[in-house]
């Protein structure tokens, strides 16, 4: 691939790359070339740095009925250094509810920091006599729920409905 | 012939980055594999071992391909778990620079326009296409790029930035 010919072009390939979405051969192409192209290699860094920014996001809080739901007010990821983590994770320990619902219908990607931020807030919520239970994860992060058989502990809902009437009254 | 120190640390930078993106940024071993790949590197061209120049990234990358495996192999083999990896080394990047980091980077958010973001969030984190971008957000080509770029320059000069204080705080 000629990557200076095209600035977007090149600036999707290096989303792509963050987003880990590139063929193996792709990427190494792509790795192969920025080790010695300082042009490249900023470029990368610079889009890294936008993405992380983007990233972050906070977490909004709604009450319905006797159910808190915690839910990102933009795209987020639960990555081990996006501020997500760290939104969700105070937004969750400051409550003394005893009843959470988390909405991931925002989350794009999830790492095991991510997951284990998720367990944490299942103990604390265990804790405290209460629940944790999970909404809308996308089909990414429901197959890393599955593969690391958190979903035997995360209740995990697509409807809003049916995700708050399993709380027990 | 043999690289002068200034183009080695720029590989060292580079290196840096493509080993953080294979065993993560908070891997406490970034370091030790940047290491290794330059070490043997710099072994293969005392050696002349590299026989077109213009395939020098090629060789490096799999050189650092193979350190990387190495890695992977011998923390199997002694049973490290990934959750190991946040332990007492420190990261190549100070928790006072992150912080700093995530401030300049957050100013530079602000200065922009909330339609802005959202155009820069369809493109990077939901994937969306230029051209689904462009016909939800009623722009032109012209003015996709132009957002896109600008806010690209703003956040190259964050990153040069913070290069020069990574190269001068020796990490």
């Amino acid at each position: 691939m000629q990557y200076h010919q095209d600035p977007l072009q090149r600036e999707q390939l290096i989303r792509n790359y963050l987003l880990k979405r590139l063929d193996a051969g792709a990427q190494e192409a792509f790795e192969s070339h920025y080790l010695v192209c300082q042009e490249c290699f900023e470029e990368l860094g610079a889009s890294e740095l936008l993405v992380s920014g983007l990233a972050e996001t906070g977490v909004d809080q709604r009450r319905l009925e006797d159910v808190l739901v915690l839910q990102f007010s933009g795209p987020a990821q639960l990555t081990r250094d996006s501020l997500g983590l760290k939104s969700l994770l105070q937004g969750m320990l400051a409550q003394k509810d005893t009843k959470v619902l988390i909405d991931l219908g925002r989350v794009s990607r999830i790492d095991s920091a991510g997951l284990g931020l998720l367990l944490r807030c299942y103990s604390h919520a265990v804790h405290h006599q209460g629940m944790l239970k999970l909404l809308n994860p996308n089909a990414e992060v429901e197959r890393l729920l599955r593969l690391t058989r958190l979903d035997e502990v995360l209740e995990t809902y697509h409807d809003e409905q049916q995700a708050l009437e399993s709380f027990p009254k | 012939m043999e690289p002068d120190s200034q183009k080695i640390e720029q590989y060292r930078i580079r290196l840096r980055s493509k080993v953080s993106y294979h065993l993560g940024k908070f891997c406490p071993d970034i370091e030790d594999v940047v290491q290794e790949t330059l070490t043997r590197f710099l072994c293969a061209l005392r050696q002349e071992k590299i026989l077109n120049p213009e395939k020098t990234g090629a060789f490096l990358s799999g050189i650092c391909n193979n350190v990387i495996q190495e890695y992977r192999r011998r923390l199997w083999r002694e049973s490290k778990a990934d959750a190991q990896w946040s332990g007492s080394k420190s990261p190549s990047t100070s928790e006072s620079e992150m912080l700093e980091l995530r401030d300049a980077v957050a100013a530079a958010l602000a200065q922009m326009g909330e339609r802005d973001c959202q155009v820069l969030r369809a493109f990077y984190l939901q994937e969306k296409e230029k051209e689904e971008i462009c016909q939800s957000a009623s722009l032109t080509d012209g003015q996709f790029r132009v957002t896109l770029f600008r806010a690209k320059d703003r956040f190259r000069k964050i990153y040069r930035q913070q290069l020069k204080q990574a190269a001068s705080a020796g990490h």
